[in-house]
């Protein structure tokens, strides 16, 4: 890298110029993949209008709707407890994963690796496949979905809970040992006091990220509120469909408040 | 009484940070260490209660080796050393009284400890400490809510917890201003000559060093080139202290290049 230049002129126009070239790499990558699957920019962008009226006009929830409302309640509460009992459960064996795995607090290299290593594997599997893995030995279930949405969040949290153990400042770790505590003490005194409001905010917001899941899942598990979309919508009921679909934005959004506000206390 | 005897530490093959360190601190006295910085001051400090593990030597409190201890009995020599950090490094989302009680984890079962049950009396006297530093007012208060002066006394306190023979202090006022600088070295001096506790201190303020330290060890380069009482520290001493040494690169010179 070359660090000196001749005058702050001749600096400002090369990082103009890598600017630039940066631009035109990307609208370059742009226009050969849109060649390369036959995708023209502008007629679909003319089509997007009357695809909007034509979705607003079948999926605006009509007052025949609103009798399927209790049905849709009760699968939309379904799924939001399977989300949240999910990540809850996913989440104590993410901590004691997270404490093996972590370069400060693992007892040893190896197990560091395996840990790292399965993390790794079960969060890179998408959740739709595991849901289809799981279908073959656990049936159209409710269980079915809570292991996939399990093993998925199992990974991802393990992986975030070892980064916020890490992240941790060493020399607090070091202070509770100059006090002579052992091992266990400097988990349980130091290293949770310490990364629990981060560590929820991370099952905060893997609860949110599951119950989008969740909907997705039930349509391949055949239980849930994403199974009832399915349902209403190869039967038509668009009306119904797009009554779900609204709920489920609402309850995100719901969700996603109350839990800045829990972060917010907790901080 | 702490004696450090022939203290040897190498990093990797010949770079030596501490060699043949020979010194001793008194109870009832506040021992200065001084240098200039990466002369090995807090490579010493944390080889005395091995969160370093040093290569060869003696460190003898009270007459136990301390580097002969086996794991059992380090948490027991541990458990009698206090250690007080620039950054304080208190548990910052715990209160301050449950910071202080962090000083007795040395003593505890690891259950006991693990789970914070801690009986009444230490819960008292943990408050009692507040007290003695006068934070009694902040004892309920979450750590990261306090001033830095103010942290630096709940780390005092945590220390005293642990009804320590000796308290290692490593650059305990560097972050902090002039007025909790007073405060903080006034308790220090205090418990040193009330409680006949050994204050081993790590500074890079000389003028800090001559106003507190009963007695100083001056370092350069990992070699002990002072030891004595303060008022022997004269400005040919202090000049040997902060000499530049060949090996380290001056500023001049760098640039140069």
């Amino acid at each position: 890298m070359k660090t000196n230049y001749h005058s702050p002129q001749q600096f400002f126009r090369q990082r103009r110029l890598r600017l630039f070239t940066v631009l035109v790499i990307l609208l370059g990558i742009y226009f050969t993949s849109m060649a390369l699957v036959n995708f023209q920019t502008w007629n679909s962008i003319t089509k997007i209008p009357a695809g909007l009226i034509w979705l607003f006009h079948n999926f605006i929830p009509t007052e025949r709707s609103i009798s399927s409302l209790g049905q849709i309640l009760y699968q939309l509460w379904r799924t939001l407890l399977v989300s949240i009992s999910s990540t809850v459960v996913a989440s104590l064996f993410s901590l004691v994963f997270a404490i093996l795995g972590a370069k400060t607090t693992t007892p040893n290299e190896a197990v560091r690796l395996i840990v790292r290593f399965g993390a790794s594997l079960l969060r890179n599997i998408p959740v739709v496949a595991w849901a289809m893995i799981l279908l073959f030995s656990f049936k159209q279930s409710d269980f079915t979905g809570f292991l996939a949405l399990f093993f998925m969040t199992l990974g991802y949290l393990t992986r975030a809970f070892t980064e916020t153990i890490e992240d941790l400042d060493a020399e607090k770790l070091q202070a509770l040992q100059a006090v002579g505590a052992n091992y266990f003490q400097c988990v349980f005194c130091g290293i949770l006091p310490e990364a629990a409001s981060t560590m929820t905010s991370w099952v905060l917001y893997m609860i949110e990220n599951n119950l989008r899941d969740a909907t997705l899942v039930g349509l391949l598990t055949g239980t849930g509120v994403g199974f009832l979309f399915d349902f209403y919508f190869k039967s038509f009921r668009y009306d119904a469909a797009g009554l779900i679909v609204l709920l489920i934005a609402v309850l995100v959004i719901v969700l996603e408040l109350t839990s800045t506000q829990i972060r917010r206390a907790i901080a | 009484m702490l004696k450090v005897i022939q203290l040897d530490k190498t990093y990797g093959s010949d770079k030596h940070s501490l060699q043949s360190v020979d010194f001793t601190a008194q109870p009832g006295e506040v021992t200065a260490i001084i240098g200039p910085s990466g002369a090995g001051k807090t490579t010493i400090l944390r080889s005395i209660n091995q969160l370093i593990r040093d290569d060869s030597g003696q460190i003898l409190l009270d007459d136990q080796d301390i580097r002969q201890a086996n794991k059992a009995e380090l948490r027991k020599i541990r458990h009698h050393i206090g250690m007080i950090f620039q950054n304080y490094n208190l548990i910052s989302p715990l209160t301050a009284l449950e910071n202080v009680l962090h000083g007795r984890l040395g003593a505890k079962s690891t259950i006991a400890g693990m789970l914070g049950l801690y009986s009444d009396a230490e819960k008292t006297e943990a408050l009692e400490l507040l007290k003695e530093v006068g934070l009694q007012d902040y004892a309920y208060q979450r750590c990261d809510q306090l001033s830095g002066g103010q942290q630096q006394r709940v780390g005092i306190a945590r220390a005293l917890m642990q009804h320590p023979k000796m308290i290692l202090c490593d650059e305990p006022i560097a972050s902090l201003d002039p007025k909790s600088t007073k405060i903080v070295m006034d308790i220090l001096r205090q418990l040193a000559r009330e409680k006949q506790l050994i204050i081993l201190i790590n500074l890079h303020q000389v003028d800090i060093a001559m106003e507190y330290a009963d007695h100083v060890v001056g370092i350069n380069s990992g070699k002990i080139v002072f030891t004595g009482p303060t008022s022997d520290v004269d400005d040919t001493v202090l000049q040997n202290i902060y000499r530049q040494t060949d090996t380290s690169e001056s500023v001049v010179s760098a640039n140069e290049n």
